[in-house]
């Protein structure tokens, strides 16, 4: 299993690994850019939704969230085109080196995550709702966090257990937020039903993962 | 080695720490729920951490040329479950290939398991690097990354990697300049004189004594008495390139220093292929120089010389007589110069007073900067009429001045003398 970009170096039998003859940068691995900038988009879309129920403060909240959104994304494509730099740089090419290294550096995936995090809070919104938004924010985490690294998908294989897991932990959060609010009948059964088969799951996929796949 | 969490971590740590604290602050427990497959992640964190790695940094190529790919072998043991991510942090004029990540290995055997026989062996790893620009140059810094299999914990260290010379890039000459007159060594040039060479040159009577075996028949047959052929004499050529770098004027990459010291590498190799002799001057704010030579040792040498200029400055208001013994007597003069130090120019009047041959490549391609002002227009007008009267007045104490503006080869501007044999007047 190997991690970097296209095109990836060759391992021979001996074990030597032969990189790419050609030296030109590393690109910015597109389409996990294009999937972190569509779930970053859906997050903050959906976080914001609905709009008229939003309390005071929702609509700074929303401003930081698409700045940060924005932010992360221009950091995820600047990653592989920083500016050389020369010997005597003239003070517009100091400028740009700062602004660029500030991009760079600011943490804009966890300003946007808590920005849409309080965005949520502040809205009335349905269990069910928070539950996707938090799928959502967990696949943009991941997303930035192949274009960051420009690493293959492949690398998260490892991890789709423990994010069933956590799916299934979120599902059972839904039912616990929902049960209250459920009048006695068939869905506050069904609701149960499906708790108690996301703890199963959960366990089931967990207590593997803890006993053998642990380093 | 620094081991810490990876920037993937301190995301999940943010989105799990936010989501609980909110789903306390509003009692909603979807929010804690939102937090369940961050936490989970984070503590299938691997633990176990190596306790120390093998890095080994085998040899560079020690003799680089601008512009021409080279690499550095790394070799990795001990890494262990972790996959390792080698890149080169560059220094100053160098450009690298993309990171390469060795794949972690199931288990070391010196940790008691058994290495997993699926699994590529750690082995030498090539990271490819330019040098853009000729100088000693700091290759960088190498990076290298220890990540587990989850992407959470990241262990760094850094290993500095070496200071290499990196030698300008010979400009294209697949013609040479030669004198009519050439010293008496044997060598590659037909020169005027006849001897053993391959060169046919003529017929003549024969007279005893003549090796039989130079009989010309058909023109026995002609003249109804013996005839031999004539062959020219092949000799070779004392050639002294001599590099200006008292100025730098010009944009990095293609400045006149760039110019003069790839002009001077690839007439140094041209001729040196030629089975020439060829000598260096290289006349910066100290005088630095090889006597004529040959072979490949030399070669080097000459072109280790380009690179690296002895520091200090000395004998500045002495540098007008170059030094006699870098100079054997009828020996070609390659001049590469902008032709902006005073001193060059009553050097080259010097040399020609001594009876030297001398050609000056001419590698001045920029000119001072000036706005729109009528004095600045002027001004500059005045400083080109300088250096065309600089130009002018060598051509006509006969130091031909050829210009070259380092985009092609050096075939075109020496054209006019490498077509047939340079007279030497005096």
């Amino acid at each position: 299993m190997t991690a970097s970009s296209t095109p990836p170096p060759m391992v021979t039998g001996n074990g030597t690994v032969h990189p790419p003859r050609s030296l030109r940068r590393k690109r910015a691995p597109t389409a996990a850019i294009a999937a972190a900038a569509l779930l970053a988009a859906a997050d903050v879309c959906w976080a914001a939704l609905p709009t008229g129920s939003a309390r005071a403060g929702a609509r700074i909240a929303v401003i930081v969230a698409v700045i940060c959104a924005v932010g992360s994304i221009v950091q995820l494509a600047m990653a592989g085109a920083m500016p050389r730099a020369t010997s005597l740089p003239s003070v517009a090419e100091r400028l740009t080196a700062s602004l660029l290294n500030g991009l760079r550096v600011a943490p804009w995936a966890e300003v946007m995550v808590v920005a849409v995090l309080a965005l949520e809070a502040l809205h009335p919104a349905k269990p069910w709702h928070t539950a996707m938004l938090g799928i959502a924010l967990l696949g943009y985490l991941l997303a930035v966090h192949l274009a960051e690294t420009g690493a293959p998908a492949g690398v998260l294989r490892a991890q789709i257990p423990l994010i069933a897991a956590g799916a299934g932990l979120s599902a059972i959060s839904v039912g616990a937020a929902a049960l209250p609010g459920l009048p006695a009948g068939p869905a506050s059964f069904v609701v149960r039903v499906v708790a108690t088969v996301g703890v199963v799951a959960v366990g089931a996929m967990v207590i593997p993962t803890w006993a053998g796949g642990r380093d | 080695m620094t081991w810490g969490l990876s920037a993937h971590a301190r995301r999940l740590i943010t989105l799990a720490i936010a989501g609980l604290v909110v789903a306390v602050l509003t009692r909603r427990p979807e929010f804690a729920g939102l937090a369940a497959p961050a936490v989970l992640l984070l503590a299938a964190r691997s633990a176990r951490r190596p306790s120390w790695i093998t890095v080994r940094v085998s040899s560079l190529d020690d003799r680089l040329v601008e512009g021409v790919d080279s690499a550095v072998g790394v070799e990795i043991a001990d890494q262990g479950r972790y996959d390792v991510e080698l890149k080169i942090e560059v220094g100053d004029a160098i450009a690298a290939g993309p990171a390469v990540t060795v794949p972690a290995v199931a288990e070391s055997p010196d940790q008691g398991g058994s290495p997993d026989p699926a699994s590529p062996k750690p082995g030498r790893v090539l990271l490819p690097f330019t040098a853009e620009r000729w100088g000693q140059r700091q290759v960088g810094t190498l990076t290298v990354t220890l990540r587990d299999s989850y992407r959470l914990t990241e262990g760094r260290a850094y290993v500095g990697l070496p200071v290499v010379g990196v030698r300008p890039m010979p400009a294209p000459l697949n013609s040479s300049v030669v004198l009519s007159r050439l010293p008496s060594r044997l060598g590659e040039h037909a020169s005027r004189a006849a001897g053993e060479g391959g060169e046919f040159v003529g017929v003549r009577e024969f007279v005893p004594g003549d090796r039989q075996r130079r009989i010309n028949w058909p023109a026995t047959t002609r003249h109804g008495t013996l005839h031999l052929s004539m062959f020219a004499a092949e000799r070779t050529q004392n050639l002294v390139v001599i590099a200006d770098a008292t100025s730098y004027v010009g944009d990095v990459g293609t400045s006149s220093l760039d110019l003069v010291l790839r002009g001077a590498a690839g007439a140094i190799t041209r001729y040196l292929a030629g089975r020439d002799r060829v000598g260096l001057i290289v006349y910066g704010s100290r005088l630095s120089w090889l006597a004529p030579g040959q072979g490949q040792r030399h070669y080097q040498r000459l072109l280790d010389l380009l690179v690296v200029q002895p520091d200090g400055v000395e004998r500045a208001a002495d540098l007008i007589r170059l030094p006699r013994a870098a100079l054997p007597p009828g020996a070609l003069i390659l001049l590469f110069s902008p032709l902006l130090d005073p001193r060059l120019v009553e050097a080259l009047r010097d040399l020609r007073e001594r009876g030297f041959t001398v050609v000056v490549i001419d590698v001045l391609n920029a000119e001072p900067g000036h706005d729109a002002s009528r004095v600045s227009r002027l001004t500059g007008r005045i400083w080109r009429l300088e250096q065309q009267a600089i130009r002018f007045s060598l051509t006509q104490i006969g130091v031909p001045v050829v210009h070259w503006d380092g985009a092609g080869s050096l075939d075109d501007p020496l054209a006019p003398y490498t077509r047939r044999a340079m007279v030497m007047r005096r």
